[in-house]
């Protein structure tokens, strides 16, 4: 937002000056344009995550092809990030207990990377051995195709809506880029 | 087991040799022995993990439920036999939303109908009381019920064989307790043939009909849990032996064995004391 | 009188989203005192230790460690003072051999090349390594790294000496060592504090006992006083036992017998005022 409006090369229609500053109308509005860009992107994914469990979605991506392999890897990988957290908190623990420097100068503080990304691998890699083996004993590997505990409701009106909001932005698009509508 | 003998991919010595055992149904074979005995390998082997699933070299024979391990697929050689391992947290799949789904992972790989998986899931669930857990997060549970939820999710396969490699490890006092009365009905209720790794001599005293001592890879001991428990040679095999027997043995040594007369040890060392 | 090696006052410790981990603290320790310190996962067991070597810094209350205030001192400098060796050895072991892993902590504390040498050998031989100074860790065995996860903590040569379950996962060699390593720290003059729920190692070699339960300390005293019958319910509101001594001895009336020792000494003793 700010580089564009203060330093938007070429514009000669000056807001007001101060100083060395010299935000351009111009550049204000490519500023809006590219945020309001990034918005909708960042708002359209949170939106999503907001209102999709995990769960559910997987589960439907599985009933529609995805496979155990694919959805255990995504959901897997979802869940851990609380335990690499956890993990990763206390490896530091051990290491600064050792007198492993975290707090000081930064020039100390880089001599702590091999022994907190060590263990993390090390713990990662084990980890990875144990949970195949428990995955093989719960029949992981076996070739029929799961059973689909429950499908999610999906009504006529739901799918209509889904088949008009993606032909719509198709069309959205199309006309854009034939010039019949300017959009940001 | 018969002659086994077992080295791991990459290496050239056997971890464990010549190895002769066999768990009978309904019955509980535990395997005692000092650290670095070979005694979570021979629970991989036992269960048909090794070599199907790690790789390395298997001789001799390993038969579960009537087949070679050798013969058998990971997935049949898990519905064979189960095997629970130390760590609670690594056994939970992480990817359910709840304990009962967590159950049901097993039986859903196997393609079952949702009916039988229905059943399956009630029947662990029963034979291990944790029916009240079924809504619960499984990451959100402690370590002996995570440990239940493990053992159930293994036991919704059906296996006529368990094996157990030092389940209550990493376990505080409250969760051996559970899980170590979980296990006491189990063999008898359920009619699994079940083999447990464990230092916890005094829990093997009270679960199991046999003890095995293993010894840098190999049997060096076998025989009925209070003859192989009792038996003074056992410390210097690196075991501890149970409370009970070490309580005695002190006090013997010091001539007041009389004044223990009447009195059941293992028994005085289970009974709830809150 | 001597400052205390360790002395909390006050102490609430409440973890950033939410559960009071430490509830009003109050713990004094002397110097060359060996605490054990019981209770269920959660009572704030881990978290107490913690505030030891200024980890967690108390959200009220004090803390001094040898007579001095904690404040806001790091924890490389505290490191000096208090050695704290965690739970699980693979969440610390980085380095190529034996040699090099223990080495880690006597050099993040400055120590000279020459002393720093001397204290390394000395925590192995301590720990039985002796020999494996150029073997990788990882081809040593779980309970075996455990022990060198102890030697590099020991290396560091500090007055408090921390340990958090130090007995869990070793077979009977590897908890006689341990035994050892602790009454030869104490026999040294060092404070030792453990977290165990190995109750017959706590009962054999420490001189007190402090049991907590939901963030408070609900009993401290020695072990004969802890696993006394009338300290039972303490025990079991926060899912402990007595070892088999405690309930023989409490069951044929002989008084307070925490190890088998013990017991056999009043079974001696009761046989001597009899005749």
């Amino acid at each position: 937002m700010l580089i564009n409006t203060f330093l938007f090369p070429g514009a000669i229609d000056v807001i007001v000056r101060i100083g060395p500053l010299a935000p351009t109308w111009t550049g204000l509005g490519a500023a809006l344009q590219a945020t309001l860009r990034v918005a909708a992107f960042a708002l359209s994914v949170a939106v999503f995550a907001l209102t999709t469990p995990t769960d559910q979605l997987l589960a439907d991506l599985e009933r529609r092809g995805l496979g155990r392999r694919g959805v255990f890897v995504i959901g897997a990988a979802i869940g851990m990030i609380p335990r690499i957290a956890e993990r990763a908190s206390e490896i530091t623990d051990s290491q600064r207990a050792r007198g492993l420097d975290t707090e000081g100068s930064r020039w100390r503080r880089i001599r702590g990377v091999v022994p907190l990304a060590g263990p993390m691998i090390v713990s990662a890699l084990s980890d990875v051995e144990e949970r195949t083996m428990a995955l093989e004993a719960r029949a992981f590997s076996a070739p029929k195709p799961r059973t689909i505990l429950r499908t999610l409701p999906d009504s006529a009106a739901q799918r209509t809506v889904r088949w008009i909001a993606g032909i719509g932005a198709i069309v959205l698009v199309g006309a854009s880029i034939a010039g019949l509508v300017p959009l940001p | 087991m018969r002659g086994t003998s077992y080295a791991y991919a990459g290496t050239r010595l056997p971890v464990l040799a010549d190895i002769d055992l066999d768990v009978e149904e309904g019955r509980v074979l535990a395997v005692v022995g000092p650290n670095e005995a070979g005694k979570s390998t021979l629970c991989l082997v036992a269960a048909g993990l090794a070599p199907a699933s790690i790789g390395g070299r298997l001789t001799g024979s390993v038969v579960i439920d009537g087949d070679e391990t050798l013969a058998l697929k990971p997935h049949e050689a898990a519905q064979r036999c189960g095997i629970l391992f130390q760590n609670p947290a690594t056994q939970l799949s992480g990817t359910t939303a709840t304990v009962w789904e967590e159950i049901a992972f097993g039986p859903r790989n196997l393609g079952l109908a949702v009916d039988e998986v229905v059943e399956r899931v009630a029947g662990a669930m029963a034979t291990l009381r944790i029916d009240s857990l079924a809504e619960r997060d499984p990451n959100r549970l402690s370590g002996g019920q995570a440990q239940l939820v493990a053992l159930a999710s293994v036991m919704a396969l059906r296996p006529s064989t368990l094996v157990l490699d030092e389940p209550t490890s990493q376990l505080d006092p409250s969760g051996t307790r559970l899980v170590g009365d979980a296990l006491s009905r189990f063999a008898a209720e359920t009619g699994t043939a079940v083999l447990i790794v464990e230092h916890k001599t005094g829990l093997v005293a009270r679960i199991a009909d046999e003890v095995a001592v293993l010894v840098a890879g190999r049997i060096v001991q076998r025989g009925p849990s209070s003859d192989v428990l009792g038996d003074p040679v056992l410390e210097d095999h690196g075991v501890d032996p149970p409370p009970a027997v070490r309580v005695g043995r002190a006090v013997a040594a010091a001539g007041r064995a009389a004044d223990l007369v009447g009195l059941d040890l293992a028994a005085l060392e289970s009974e709830p004391t809150g | 009188m001597t400052a205390p090696a360790i002395l909390l006052e006050g102490v609430t410790f409440d973890y950033p989203r939410g559960p009071r981990a430490l509830d009003g603290i109050d713990l004094r320790i002397e110097v060359g005192q060996s605490v054990a310190i019981v209770g269920q996962n959660g009572s704030g067991k881990s978290t107490l230790v913690r505030q030891f070597n200024g980890l967690l810094k108390p959200t009220a209350g004090a803390v001094s460690i040898s007579g001095r205030p904690v404040g806001s001192r790091h924890v490389a400098e505290l490191a000096r003072e208090v050695g704290l060796a965690f739970q699980n050895p693979d969440r610390q072991i980085f380095a190529g051999s034996v040699r090099a892993e223990v080495g880690f902590g006597p050099r993040n504390l400055g120590l000279p090349d020459a002393e720093r040498g001397a204290a390394v050998d000395r925590a192995i031989a301590t720990v039985g390594l002796a020999g494996d100074e150029a073997t990788n860790p990882y081809d040593l065995g779980f309970s075996r790294r455990k022990l060198l996860a102890l030697a590099s903590v020991l290396a560091m040569g500090t007055p408090i000496v921390v340990l958090d379950e130090p007995t869990t996962g070793q077979d009977a060699r590897g908890i006689d060592r341990v035994q050892r390593i602790v009454a030869d720290l104490v026999a040294d003059g060092r404070t030792v504090v453990a977290i165990s729920h190995d109750m017959r190692f706590v009962a054999e070699s420490f001189e007190r006992v402090v049991v907590m339960r939901d963030g408070r300390i609900v009993f401290d005293g020695t072990p004969a006083e802890a696993f006394a019958q009338k300290s039972w319910p303490t025990l079991a509101s926060t899912y402990l036992e007595p070892p088999l001594p405690a309930r023989v001895g409490a069951r044929l009336g002989l008084g307070a017998t925490p190890t088998e020792a013990a017991l056999v000494a009043a079974l001696v003793a009761r046989a001597g005022s009899e005749t």
